[in-house]
């Protein structure tokens, strides 16, 4: 998670050029990534949380289900 | 009565007194102070008031942890950053959210199982109550208040903006509202007001977005490619915000490390029955979280598109108004209204929230475990408590009204600085790390906190913007960069050198206890 936040903290100060490049008319890669960054961090958290309640809590019943929104 | 703006005044209603502004805001103050009258019934243990019995759902808490961190300055500030300045206001959106992996993955499991109320108690597990417990109190003193300088300016000139009240007028409000929550609802109340407000500001925003997109075929990249249109391929491209590189690094590092250090956030995982609800907690709160920032994009591009920054600026010249001023555009004047209360809402939960961990170190860190030497009655704790409350939401008033008209992103950055130097090292430390010594966290955190106000005071900001000095001696506008790193080698150097063999061994007991909870 550091390394995907500080990869895109990086494009951003270093790299500007490639992040203003247009995927198609309206969508810029930066803006792509930066809504990638926010998913992936969400989905980190899901797996985390789904293999920790499995492995460190066997006894306990069914986790959760995953998805809220 | 508000700033004289002609053009604004023509476009806009925001500084009239709003009927439907007030009816949602007293709407919202009566429904939050039932819940603290039933809440007051339930308070009776220091448990109870520190940390709501321990009975809060994961679920819950996550709409809790989400309330708490959902501040005025994500709202209000990151739509006024991206309808201004575009691609660099998501900068904080995506900082703001990645801090809480780092969170769960690190901090939410050893605190729960570790600690009582504080992040202190679990510091202080096996290492010297008094010195550790008194340098976390500063720690946590230090980014309590500056996080409260932030709210209170902030509460107040949006109140002022929105229903024409006086700016000091606006503070007692806040204050006194803040106060009732806290004093007789404790954590209980403290929690559901979180989550009423979590509730409101997520439908407030989500309607909002949806009207957005209406506009645009519910496509974003219709609406992103509508801005780049009207403002130029700039909008959508790194730019001006973040000119320098180390400038987005430090703030990149403070914004990630510092939601670990936050004292208000790490209260909240002591409020949930086990480690479990605490790490479940911090995956709903993600998500939460996550799905508000996306719509930050939406809403800021489609102020910027639908309102215009030149108008959004005329009203706020740090364009804290820009989701209102959309609202208004989209929704009229009751939409205005509703958008407005919740702003509000916004802001008074995080203040109680803040206020809470602010009394939680002053009486359970100081009174009871340093002064007292851990032996209090709980009435005696509790008495304390609440003491401690009404001093902080003095504190918080007068504070309020000093630092009037100061920027708030700038003092929220400051608190995520200390929060991420001062706190958040030590506490990773202590967890994870066999050596550390009693020495070697009191040194990082005292002299974390004192790096981090010294940068910040020689910083680009104060030397330069508020001082209008020709230059500043450290050239970093967040100092994160240094201090985070310095805190580290302070405790790691100090540890090394004040080797202590009682200190190691405890470290066996505190491993098991932080996996098992026993």
């Amino acid at each position: 998670m550091v390394a995907i936040y500080f990869g895109f903290i990086l494009l951003v100060a270093y790299n500007k050029p490639l992040l203003g490049r247009l995927i198609s008319p309206g969508l810029s890669l930066g803006v792509l990534f930066g809504a990638m960054v926010i998913v992936l961090s969400w989905i980190l958290t899901w797996i985390y949380v789904r293999w920790a309640n499995k492995h460190y809590d066997d006894a306990m019943q069914e986790h959760r289900p995953g998805s809220r929104q | 009565m508000i700033p004289s703006q002609a053009a604004a005044d023509q476009a806009t209603r925001i500084g009239e007194p709003n009927a439907v502004a007030l009816a949602f805001f007293f709407g919202f103050i009566t429904i939050t102070l039932g819940i603290t009258y039933w809440a007051a019934k339930r308070t009776r243990t220091t448990e109870e008031f520190y940390a709501a019995g321990r009975t809060i759902s994961a679920g819950q808490n996550g709409f809790a942890l989400a309330g708490d961190y959902m501040s005025a300055a994500s709202f209000l500030g990151i739509a006024g950053l991206v309808s201004t300045t575009g691609f660099d206001g998501l900068i904080y959106s995506t900082g703001w959210l990645v801090g809480w992996p780092v969170v769960l993955f690190l901090i939410a499991e050893p605190l729960r199982n570790l600690g009582k109320y504080t992040f202190a108690d679990v510091v202080a597990s096996r290492l010297k109550q008094a010195p550790v417990r008194i340098a976390a109190a500063i720690g946590t003193l230090a980014t309590v208040t500056f996080y409260l300088i932030a709210q209170m300016v902030g509460a107040g000139g949006l109140i002022r903006l929105m229903f024409g009240l006086t700016y000091e007028t606006a503070i007692m409000i806040v204050g006194a509202a803040m106060l009732a929550y806290v004093l007789f609802g404790g954590m209980i109340a403290t929690t559901w007001v979180q989550i009423v407000k979590a509730v409101l500001l997520l439908g407030g925003a989500a309607v909002l977005a949806l009207l957005v997109l209406s506009k645009f075929g519910f496509n974003p990249v219709r609406l992103f490619a509508a801005a780049a249109a009207q403002y130029g391929h700039d909008v959508l491209a790194p730019g001006r915000l973040v000119a320098k590189p180390l400038d987005a690094i430090s703030l990149g590092m403070a914004l990630m490390f510092g939601t670990a250090g936050l004292p208000h956030i790490l209260m909240r995982f002591y409020t949930v029955p086990d480690a479990k609800a605490a790490r479940t907690s911090v995956f709903y709160a993600t998500g939460l979280i996550g799905f508000f920032y996306l719509m930050t994009f939406v809403l800021g591009f489609g102020a910027m598109v639908l309102v215009g920054p030149d108008v959004i600026r005329s009203v706020d010249a740090g364009g804290n108004m820009a989701a209102p001023l959309l609202a208004e555009t989209l929704g009229g004047t009751p939409f205005l209204g509703f958008i407005a209360a919740v702003a509000f809402a916004t802001i008074l939960a995080v203040v109680a929230g803040l206020t809470l961990s602010g009394a939680a170190a002053l009486s359970h860190d100081l009174w009871v475990n340093v002064a007292r030497g851990g032996h209090a009655t709980q009435t005696e704790q509790l008495r304390v408590a609440r003491v401690a409350t009404i001093v902080l939401a003095i504190v918080a008033v007068m504070l309020g009204i000093t630092f009037k008209g100061q920027n708030v992103a700038y003092m929220v950055g400051l608190a995520f600085a200390i929060a991420a130097s001062a706190n958040f090292p030590a506490l990773l430390l202590s967890i994870f790390w066999r050596r550390c010594t009693t020495a070697g966290v009191v040194a990082s955190m005292v002299l974390g906190t004192a790096a981090t106000l010294t940068l910040i005071y020689l910083s680009p900001t104060i030397q330069i913007d508020i001082l209008k000095h020709e230059s500043a001696p450290f050239p970093l506008r967040n100092p994160a960069l240094i201090t985070i790193p310095l805190s580290f080698a302070i405790a790691i150097v100090v540890s090394l050198l004040s080797a202590n063999a009682g200190e190691q061994a405890g470290y066996a007991r505190v491993e098991r206890e932080m996996h098992t909870g026993h």
